[in-house]
């Protein structure tokens, strides 16, 4: 909880100079538009989670900020940097983590190590050997012989050694096993103590609601939500569940109140907006014990994607 | 993994799920057979009716079989010649010896990457789940290559059987089908050495060289065979010599069929066999998986392509050096038995010599040996896009690297290999000569070598080029530049094209020296043109998206 509080106070763009910021940026494959009109502003210092589901977007929007393709329209910039004129001036500030690593099958881990730091330019070379101890790696395998998770590793590792201004890291924990979650969810709070900004796109919620002080919902290409963990909550619904004593009241009609289940003596329902309406229509039947919770990140999420089929017929002038 | 198929993935309804790779292999492989199919047909096609063109007298065919029929140089470099004097003969002649190399080799790379390729892509461990064996993979993988076989012999059976009715060639049904044979018969063999090398092999190029060691020998056996010191029974000992003893339109032979069918058979037996010993993605011989830091190469993109090309340019050039020498050790025998020859020299005038003798006779090695060099520079290319292709490069260009850098990088590296290569078969040819008494000049044979790097230059300027804007165009669009200039080649070295069509072959623009003078200013030209083909394409490379397969 405390966490999230802090997160809340850390969170907003303080003024400061930005790391990231896109201006209209879009991006069409052919009949597909990847992403539209994003405009995003990541502060120097945030740790930033990007969400959404399967196809929304996510690695179009980070491999647009390195450069790797080309945006049909807007601009995008890294610390000042525009990111299309001057990628190589861009890149020695930032370290790019893919979640999908396909490396040299005849290189070794720690031979890759070498040549990903010697292009980089600027490796902490006792920070290197702290994360390969770390991450439980050997890296005198080639890697046509590591797994998954191993090659995934050495990519993690390549990305974190070098101490960038900015990670930008799209699912950098897949095929982790959850030690090594653990282990890379350490090294985000080290970077965030050392004042680096991290964007972080990924699937798994926890990561992010551990993580991250704001949060950006990206769907069929178009931002839809961004703010604070304690933005989203207040803009998506609390559960409530109450247990009267006597007759349970009819609670349908009261404001901002939905979704109402009733069994027994028991009452769950969700409440939008102030609470004030429902506590003066609860406090008038005898409550005998209240409970309240505020939603997960994957209640938030879920709640998000569930509406999609809702209004599928709305996105469009959304965007 | 789900037993009961009810509750297993959905599979498309009336499809058995468990044929997955049988089918899978076979449209690959009958895509790939289908294409080169074209390409022996069309082989056939040009050489009878080069062959009706250009020599129309009997006087000329006969003068053909004086020099060509008994010249045991040639025999070892292209096959024994029979019946030179009719269309049937020329034709068996011109494209048996060459076809059986290039089925040889289409059918090592299409075996080794439909097999070992697929399965370390990992497509097979998520298209079996569990439904067959490995052994049912590695059969099912074999009935996909025989669907592959199976339509590269139908379609240039079809081209000759065409061909043979044009009432001048006459070819009859049966013959044109049986030559067609004898044109699959080394692609059979060696898809099965593919197979089978994909089961023994860690990896796909691992595979692919245990294939090319077979292959070389084979070759080298045949040329042993064919060279006229004795050794005629070793004709029997190799496929390329089985198929030679086939002798198509001929004199037909049946009975090689015989040892060709056993070893084919012998081959996909192990291949199966040696697939249920062994684990998914594993390897019989296993690959070493700890290897010792080398980084001295390590520390940038030129570095990198160096330390990556380094296995496929040493065997490259082993290759070359040992072709180079022993070109150059039958010099002198060779244009012994070429000194004279009207038709030859008349093959050498088409292609712009005019010379005689050892010259005339490595005019012709070289050309060969350029072949081989612009295949390096097409795989130096294809290398540097599956670099792309596959995802790798996005780790370098995310970091403080231009692409102006790396697609440099990757041109100067195959740059210096391909100058190198040029240089080193000029040595070792020289050397060969050397060694053979042929006193041939140091000077004008290392000329002969490095002539034949501006075509591989173009090749390589052209590739930068197609990878700058049209990625995913670049494997077809270099080889098929490649191809397109053989067979322009062939056809013209034996008949009075045109200009206009000659001119589009890459080795029409090489002087074919040391029969004649390199002609160092086309060669600039050549490379000059290749340069700024190059710069088009990093300035195209620079503005687009990477993408991948
Ligand atoms: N190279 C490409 N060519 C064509 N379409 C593409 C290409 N890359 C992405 N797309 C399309 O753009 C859309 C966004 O894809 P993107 O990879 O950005 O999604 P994502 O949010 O990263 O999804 P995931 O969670 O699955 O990684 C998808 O509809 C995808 O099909
Ligand atoms: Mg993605």
């Amino acid at each position: 909880m405390t966490d999230v509080v802090s997160a809340a106070e850390r969170g907003k763009p303080q003024g400061g100079r930005t790391a990231i910021r896109t201006q209209g940026l879009s991006k069409r494959y052919g009949p597909v538009d990847a992403l539209i009109n994003l405009d995003l502003e990541v502060s120097k210092g945030e740790v930033v989670g990007y969400l959404g589901p399967n196809g929304a977007g996510k690695t179009t929007t980070i491999r647009l900020l390195l450069g790797l393709a080309r945006p049909t329209a807007g601009r995008a910039e890294i610390f000042g940097i525009d990111c299309q004129r001057q990628p190589v001036e861009a890149h020695r500030r930032v370290a790019y983590v893919p979640g999908e690593a396909s490396l040299w099958p005849s290189l070794t881990g720690a031979e890759t190590l070498h040549l990903l730091g010697r292009v980089q330019g600027r490796v902490d070379a006792g920070y290197r050997d702290e994360l390969i101890e770390r991450f439980d790696l050997d890296a005198s395998k080639k890697v046509r012989a590591y797994s998954k998770g191993n090659r995934q590793k050495v990519i993690l590792i390549a990305g974190l050694m070098t101490r960038a201004d900015l990670l930008l890291l799209d699912e950098p924990t897949a095929g982790l096993d959850p030690l090594m979650e653990q282990a890379f969810r350490h090294c985000i709070h080290e970077a965030r103590e050392r004042g680096q900004t991290v964007f972080l796109s990924s699937h798994i919620l926890s990561e992010v609601e551990a993580l991250c002080d704001r949060v950006g919902i990206l769907r069929g290409g178009a931002l839809v939500e961004m703010g604070t963990m304690a933005e989203l909550r207040h803009l998506s619904a609390l559960t409530v569940e109450a247990t009267f004593d006597g007759p349970v009241p009819d609670l349908t009609g009261v404001e901002g109140v939905s979704s109402i289940e009733t069994v027994g003596h028991v009452v769950r329902c969700q409440v939008r907006g102030s609470v004030e309406p429902l506590l003066q229509a609860l406090a008038a039947s005898g409550v005998h014990e209240l409970l309240s919770h505020e939603p997960s990140l994957e209640e938030l999420f879920l709640a998000h994607y569930g509406r999609r089929a809702e209004t599928q017929g709305v996105t469009a002038d959304a965007g | 993994m789900p037993a009961d198929p009810a509750v297993s993935a959905p599979a498309p309804a009336g499809r058995l799920p468990s044929t997955v790779v049988a089918r899978l292999t076979a449209k690959k492989a009958a895509r790939s057979g289908a294409l080169w199919g074209y390409f022996f047909g069309i082989c056939v096609a040009s050489s009878a009716l080069t062959y009706l063109s250009s020599y129309k007298t009997r006087a000329a065919r006969e003068n053909l079989v004086a020099s060509f029929g008994s010249n045991t140089a040639l025999a070892a470099l292209f096959g024994p010649a029979h019946q030179l004097q009719t269309v049937a003969g020329f034709t068996a002649y011109k494209v048996l010896g060459f076809l059986s190399i290039v089925g040889a080799v289409w059918g090592l790379l299409a075996g080794t990457r439909l097999l070992r390729g697929e399965e370390d892509a990992g497509r097979w461990e998520l298209l079996l789940a569990g439904q067959t064996t490995r052994r049912g993979a590695a059969a099912q993988a074999l009935a996909g290559l025989g669907a592959g076989l199976a339509t590269l012999f139908a379609v240039t059976a079809l081209v000759t059987v065409v061909t043979g009715r044009s009432s001048k060639v006459h070819f009859a049904v049966g013959e044109a089908v049986f030559f067609a044979l004898a044109l699959v018969c080394s692609a059979a063999v060696f898809l099965a050495v593919g197979a089978l090398a994909s089961q023994l092999a860690a990896t796909r190029r691992q595979a692919a060289a245990y294939g090319g060691y077979a292959l070389g020998a084979c070759y080298v056996l045949r040329m042993v065979a064919d060279s006229g010191v004795g050794l005629d029974w070793l004709r029997w000992a190799t496929p390329f010599g089985w198929v030679e003893l086939l002798q198509p339109l001929t004199a037909p032979d049946w009975l090689p069929l015989l040892p060709t069918a056993t070893l084919i058979v012998a081959l996909a037996g192990a291949t199966v066999h040696l697939a249920g010993t062994r684990d998914l993605g594993a390897s019989v011989f296993p690959d070493r998986s700890s290897a010792p830091m080398r980084p001295q190469l390590l520390n940038g993109a030129l570095g990198l392509a160096a330390r990556l090309m380094r296995p496929t340019v040493v065997a490259w050039g082993a290759a070359l050096a040992v072709t180079a020498f022993i070109f150059g050790f039958i010099a002198k025998p060779a244009g012994v038995a070429l000194s004279g020859s009207n038709s030859i020299n008349r093959v050498l005038s088409h292609l712009g010599a005019h010379g005689a003798g050892a010259d005339a006779y490595l005019g012709i090695a070289f050309l060969m040996m350029s072949i081989m060099l612009v295949f390096v520079a097409a795989g130096q290319v294809t290398a540097s896009r599956a670099e792309e292709a596959e995802g790798r490069l996005d780790h370098l260009l995310v970091r403080p690297l231009s692409r102006w850098s790396w697609l440099g990088a990757r041109v100067l590296e195959a740059t210096a290999v391909l100058a190198v290569g040029g240089l080193g078969v000029g040595v070792f040819a020289w050397l060969g000569a050397a060694s053979g008494h042929a006193g041939l000049p140091f000077s004008s044979i290392v000329d002969a070598g490095l002539n034949m790097v501006p075509p591989a230059l173009f090749v390589v300027g052209v590739g930068a080029l197609v990878i700058g804007v049209w990625p995913r165009a670049t494997s077809i669009a270099t080889y098929g530049l490649i191809v397109w200039s053989i067979l322009v080649t062939l056809v013209g070295g034996f008949s009075n094209n045109n200009h206009w069509l000659l001119d589009t072959s890459l080795f029409h623009q090489m002087a074919p020296a040391p029969a004649s003078a390199p002609n160092w200013t086309a060669g600039g030209v050549m490379t000059a043109i290749g340069a700024a083909a190059a710069m088009v394409g990093a300035a195209a490379f620079r503005r687009r998206d990477l993408v991948g397969e």
